[in-house]
């Protein structure tokens, strides 16, 4: 449905994406993962042909996504990263603009997004809060009902419940058979809904994994807070991967090997214990850095 | 050009053109209205008698206050009359174009399955609307004023019209290279200062140029120097060329917008 061969668009400073090469098939929901500034809003750009490749083609449902880029826009969604409407304007009136300019007919979906997202479409935009902004961003890129979903960083602003939502409303579409292509910067958040991801880094891409195959992969930072130093000390001879401690407070790196961690922590006295938030370099560290050093 | 688009950018951009138009027109009103006192006092026509004749030239009062349309001439589309439409042509070309890309809302506007040279034609035509509706509510308001307001005088309606058609082909090619500016330009500033800096270089050309005999050439190269309304409302003007020259520099200038905008890379 999705592909990319070779794709590379190289800025005057030297920055850009390299020789970007996948597929995402058909129904499927496929997560673009990367720090800020790895390239996949340029990325993105070349799909919904606002950029010319420098070299190598995109192409959506086999209408190259620059050449033919009208025909490719009649098949598809688009969430842009950052929210900036049209202004002067309500939010209804943006959406009967965009529908207008689709020449939509059937505003049914439209109006159920409205009401299941529970937002006031008719406030100007300027006096919107960004997760409204970004509830009218969800119904413009859903509202036509159409086969392909491109979604920049689709969470961003939208808080948890409606970020729950948001999720339903994604596997819905995807057992309606719709094709979803979402970059982010937060893994959890492309976990819950990606059949694959890519992740990219500096332009290249370094891994396009099943995301159970991702989730084995990814290391995550326990602190685990025990009753007594001693306990600690004894804790730092297990197989464990100790990444440091202070006091009673010890962080242990987890990854794969969690029935060991449950089995080595039940010889103490665990008094309380919190996942570590990371950043997506973190969580694949291995893998940033054994391709970095290839490199 | 798309429909829907058109008809939503007039309704956001519909307030400005209606007070630009009624601004214009209540102003035009009022050089009229004041015809008759002017006209009959002769304390003024001594006055300018008095004035360098580079100074009137400058200002468009060399033809004097012969006749309505001659004051008009002088008074209103000298100068006001540039400067509300230029106005209206530099901001409302940086908001239809490089605003939207500045702040990247095009983007939904291109995500539709609709050309880029769809959509910024599209936008012109809402620039140019605006344009044509400032000029044609003045022009209808200079001879509904002169008939209702001033009757004892007369506006030369043939020659009056002739000037408001000058003056409308002048605005078509500065809102051309101000449309050019904004759709090709990253950022909203950029373009703003190009359209603003090429509009006011012009017309220091023009008035320089009016004003010193010896730089008299500069005027060769001000787009103003075509727009003469004193020597139209004298009716010794030769329109055609000014006219052919103004319409090809606007088709050329938005020609080239639309074309360079539906191939360049945008980062939004």
């Amino acid at each position: 449905m999705i592909q990319l061969q070779g794709l590379t668009k190289v800025f005057p400073n030297g920055k850009g994406i390299f020789d970007i090469t996948f597929t995402v098939e058909k129904g499927e929901v496929f997560g673009f993962l990367g720090p800020n500034g790895a390239g996949k809003s340029t990325t993105i750009r070349h799909l919904m042909g606002f950029m010319k490749p420098t070299k190598g083609t995109a192409s959506i449902n086999n209408f190259n996504c620059w050449n033919e880029a009208s025909s490719v826009q009649k098949h598809i969604g688009y969430l842009p990263g950052e929210i900036s409407f049209l202004e002067g304007m309500t939010g209804f009136e943006f959406l009967n603009l965009l529908a207008g300019m689709r020449g939509m007919k059937n505003f049914k979906y439209r109006d159920e997004l409205i009401e299941r997202l529970q937002f006031d479409v008719h406030t100007p935009i300027r006096k919107m809060s960004k997760g409204m902004k970004q509830k009218v961003g969800i119904v413009a890129a859903f509202m036509h009902d159409p086969e392909v979903i491109i979604l920049d960083e689709p969470t961003s602003g939208l808080d948890p419940l409606m970020q729950q939502t948001f999720i339903e409303i994604v596997l819905e579409e995807k057992k309606k058979g719709k094709t979803f292509f979402m970059s982010s910067h937060s893994f959890p958040e492309i976990e819950r809904t990606c059949d694959r991801a890519a992740i990219i880094k500096d332009g290249r891409i370094i891994a396009v994994k099943n995301i159970h195959e991702l989730q084995s992969m990814q290391r995550k930072l326990f602190d685990v807070v025990l009753t007594s130093e001693s306990e600690v000390q004894d804790l730092l001879q297990s197989p464990l991967d100790i990444i440091s401690h202070n006091g009673n407070r010890v962080r242990i790196a987890v990854q794969g090997n969690y029935d060991t961690f449950i089995r080595e922590l039940a010889k103490y006295n665990v008094q309380s214990m919190d996942v570590h938030v990371q950043s997506l370099e973190d969580i694949f560290m291995n893998y940033y850095d054994r391709r970095g050093d290839e490199r | 050009m798309n429909f829907a688009l058109y008809k939503q950018m007039l309704k956001v951009h519909g307030k400005t053109i209606l007070s630009y138009s009624i601004g214009s027109a209540f102003y035009l009103l009022l050089i009229v209205g004041i015809y008759p006192s002017i006209a009959d006092s002769q304390a003024m026509e001594k006055l300018l008698k008095q004035m360098p004749e580079q100074w009137l030239k400058a200002f468009g009062l060399n033809t004097g206050m012969g006749n309505l349309t001659e004051f008009v001439a002088g008074e209103y589309y000298s100068l006001l009359f540039i400067l509300i439409l230029s106005i209206y042509c530099i901001m409302t070309a940086n908001q239809l174009m490089a605003r939207l890309i500045d702040r990247g809302s095009i983007a939904y506007l291109l995500a539709t399955p609709n050309s880029r040279q769809k959509i910024a034609f599209t936008q012109a035509l809402v620039l140019l609307t605006g344009i044509v509706t400032i000029v044609f509510i003045t022009t209808i308001a200079g001879i509904a004023g002169a008939e209702w307001l001033v009757s004892d005088y007369s506006l030369d309606r043939s020659l009056f019209i002739q000037m408001n058609l000058v003056g409308l082909l002048l605005f078509f090619s500065i809102s051309g290279y101000s449309f050019f500016f904004s759709a090709i330009v990253n950022d909203e500033k950029q373009a703003l200062s190009l359209s603003a800096g090429v509009t006011f270089l012009f017309y220091c050309f023009d008035l320089v140029g009016k004003l010193a005999e010896k730089v008299e050439w500069l005027r060769n190269i001000s787009l103003f120097a075509t727009f003469q309304p004193a020597e139209i409302a004298q009716g010794n003007a030769d329109l055609l060329p000014v006219c052919i020259l103004l319409f090809a520099l606007g088709m050329i200038s938005y020609i080239m917008a639309i074309l360079i905008f539906s191939k360049r890379d945008l980062a939004i």
